[in-house]
């Protein structure tokens, strides 16, 4: 194991730069997601990190060691692709101990470590099946275990679970998050889906254009989001985000309605944010419409509009409403984040 | 009947027709193919040469009243003028040659192409694509004082190096590479392979399809080759079956017996060598190497 330390990194594709000098220091045994929208560059970073994309600027170290110029399979590193890469021609068994193969181990060497890599990931019964005869999940594995078998300082990857379907996405997830625990080696993990982001890491790295926008433990980010992009990428249903002026009665939203503020609340805030389950009904609160009424089951998802602004209210409580219904929704005060004309947090 | 079972009925007679017309035209032009064939076959088997001649024109063409193995006997037999034994084996050593280095040196060119970090990729991937243009027979006399002046003059060497590599060959590959999933070849290279190995122990083996294609291709070609031998070749030694048919051509007489069963003898090899290929032509099982 080893820690990976990404140091003023860049990458131009001729003169477009993709990623704008990035520092992220990984952790000995971490488990970090990079996550962010299509074209952030978080699959070039992991990239990077592999060996695969040339280092335009700036040094990435695995370890004490400045990889730059170490070519991939001298990084000491594992890779599992969003598409798995198995060789289709090889069993289970010959992909997973293809490495090991090429690094001159003895037969019974690579069988001893490929059974203990497929006892880990319950793959015993499948190791003389061709990839093609292997289900979604299954195949998911296999390039796990292609991983494991090596057990590299650092396993990167990129997407892992992007093409299976979400009851075996779920599963998938906590496989890996268990296989972390158990291995401890450190990982760096790229998805789009801030769900797997927040549930697997230690930390997360929010990127957009080329730019990390914030690094944080995952409740950090929910709970403290540096900038107006943060707010809403992270959260399911996203953040309410409410335009205005913050005064001295409260905060004065373009369509006129007063949402409170808390005490000491800064000047200048132009975006007044509250998440979905930080507004509750009370008759005390600001006026709203109900537009739609969602049930789940464990909470209703209430689509209420104010003032010409269209807010989502989660309430963990069955509430008998319908559309039209006039509310009163009250936001918890300890739970509004406020931003400045700049985006930023206030 | 309703309407509705009525206009249903209409677009099935159509596809009728469609088909009636569709396997005419397949069965003629199976005829015209075939027809050749068959008469050679049918030639082969009439033992008297000046009646296959007047038979020709006429579609006593394709029928032997008397059929007969006796030309091919006597061209298997014939070890003074015609060594047809040696000519087969000859074809057989130059098609076996060119086309086993072929398929290596040509996948080896197309995979670096395709996949390797080569400076100038496309520059000479459009070099290659412009060499096809060029007929063979255009550059056949410099490779001629090429060769001679090589002392490779009478050799099998003569007729295997000169086409071995190929551009259509080279390019077949590139395209077939280029298309397999990248991250084969970044798995590969980061599972510690070497490019050498990730063309031959990941490339080589998805590629059945485009070595079978490539080989008939090629096989086809080699089997074929009449110009550059006949140059080439000066004596028995290196001359290959192909050449050899001609030699019933004299001056004064011509053996048309005996250069209809060479004939048929010579279509058995390249006949087999293709049906033990062909099937690879439509198996591939690359799509399942990604994506669940």
């Amino acid at each position: 194991m080893a820690s990976v330390s990404i140091d003023n990194v860049a990458k131009f594709y001729g003169s477009h730069q993709v990623i704008h000098g990035i520092d992220i220091d990984i952790a000995d045994g971490e488990f970090v997601t990079l996550v962010g929208p299509s074209g952030c560059g978080k699959s070039t970073l992991l990239r990077m990190i592999a060996g695969l994309e040339e280092i335009s600027d700036g040094d990435i170290r695995i370890g004490d060691r400045v990889v730059n110029d170490v070519p991939p399979k001298e990084r000491d590193i594992a890779m599992v692709f969003q598409n798995y890469a198995l060789y289709p021609h090889m069993t289970v068994a010959q992909n997973m101990g293809f490495a090991l193969k090429l690094k001159g181990e003895s037969r019974a060497a690579i069988d001893a470590r490929v059974k203990e890599a497929a006892a880990i990931l319950a793959l015993d019964p499948y190791l003389d099946r061709l990839p093609k005869q292997l289900s979604g999940g299954q195949r998911q594995r296999v390039a796990m275990g292609r991983a494991i078998v090596r057990s590299p300082q650092v396993f990167l990857f990129d997407e892992p679970l992007s093409n299976l379907d979400a009851k075996l996405r779920v599963q998938m997830r906590a496989e890996i998050k268990d296989l972390h625990q158990r291995l401890g080696t450190t990982t760096v993990y790229v998805t789009h889906d801030q769900i797997e982001a927040m549930t697997m890491a230690d930390r997360i790295v929010v990127m957009k254009g080329g730019v990390v926008e914030q690094v944080g433990r995952p409740l950090e980010l929910y709970d403290r989001p540096a900038n107006l992009f943060v707010a809403t990428f992270i959260g399911s249903p996203a953040m309410n985000l409410v335009k205005g002026a913050a005064g001295n009665g409260g905060f004065v939203t373009e369509g006129g309605v007063v949402l409170p503020l808390p005490a000491g609340a800064a000047a200048g805030a132009v975006t007044y944010g509250i998440r979905p389950e930080h507004l509750t009904l009370d008759d005390a609160g600001f006026r709203a419409e109900v537009v739609v009424i969602e049930p789940t089951g464990a909470e209703t998802q209430v689509l209420a509009r104010c003032g010409g602004q269209t807010l989502v209210a989660v309430l963990r409580e069955r509430v008998e409403l319908n559309p039209g219904d006039s509310i009163g929704l009250k936001p918890n005060l300890a739970a509004v984040h406020l931003f400045g004309e700049d985006g930023r947090r206030l | 009947m309703s309407d509705l079972a009525l206009s249903s009925r209409k677009p099935a007679a159509t596809l009728n027709g469609y088909r009636i017309v569709q396997s005419i035209s397949v069965f003629v032009i199976a005829l015209v193919v075939i027809s050749p064939l068959f008469m050679l076959f049918i030639a082969s088997l009439k033992d008297d040469r000046f009646q296959i001649l007047a038979d020709m024109g006429s579609f006593r063409a394709f029928w032997v009243d008397n059929p007969t193995f006796n030309n091919f006997r006597e061209v298997g037999n014939f070890a003074g003028e015609l060594a047809f034994g040696r000519y087969l084996g000859n074809s057989l050593l130059i098609l076996g040659s060119t086309v086993s280095l072929g398929l290596v040196i040509n996948s080896m060119a197309g995979f670096i192409l395709a996949w390797g970090s080569l400076p100038g990729r496309a520059l000479i991937l459009s070099v290659i694509i412009a060499l096809y243009v060029i007929p063979q027979e255009s550059i056949i006399m410099p490779l001629l004082i090429i060769v001679s002046r090589a002392g490779l003059s009478d050799t099998f060497t003569a007729q295997i190096l000169p086409f071995v590599a190929s551009p259509l060959y080279t390019f077949l590959f590139y395209q077939f590479f280029a298309q397999l999933p990248k991250e084969l070849y970044e798995a590969a290279s980061i599972d510690g392979a070497s490019i050498f190995r990730t063309w031959w122990s990941i490339f080589m083996p998805l590629s059945l399809p485009a070595l079978a294609t490539v080989s008939i291709l090629m096989g086809i070609e080699t089997w074929n080759q009449y110009l550059w031998p006949i140059l080439i070749t000066q004596t028995d030694y290196a001359r290959p079956i192909s050449v050899a048919i001609a030699t019933f051509f004299g001056q004064d007489s011509i053996f048309w017996d005996r250069a209809m069963a060479a004939s048929v003898l010579m279509m058995i090899p390249i006949l087999v060598f293709y049906l033990a290929f062909q099937r690879w032509f439509i198996s591939s099982f690359v799509g399942s190497a990604v994506k669940g």
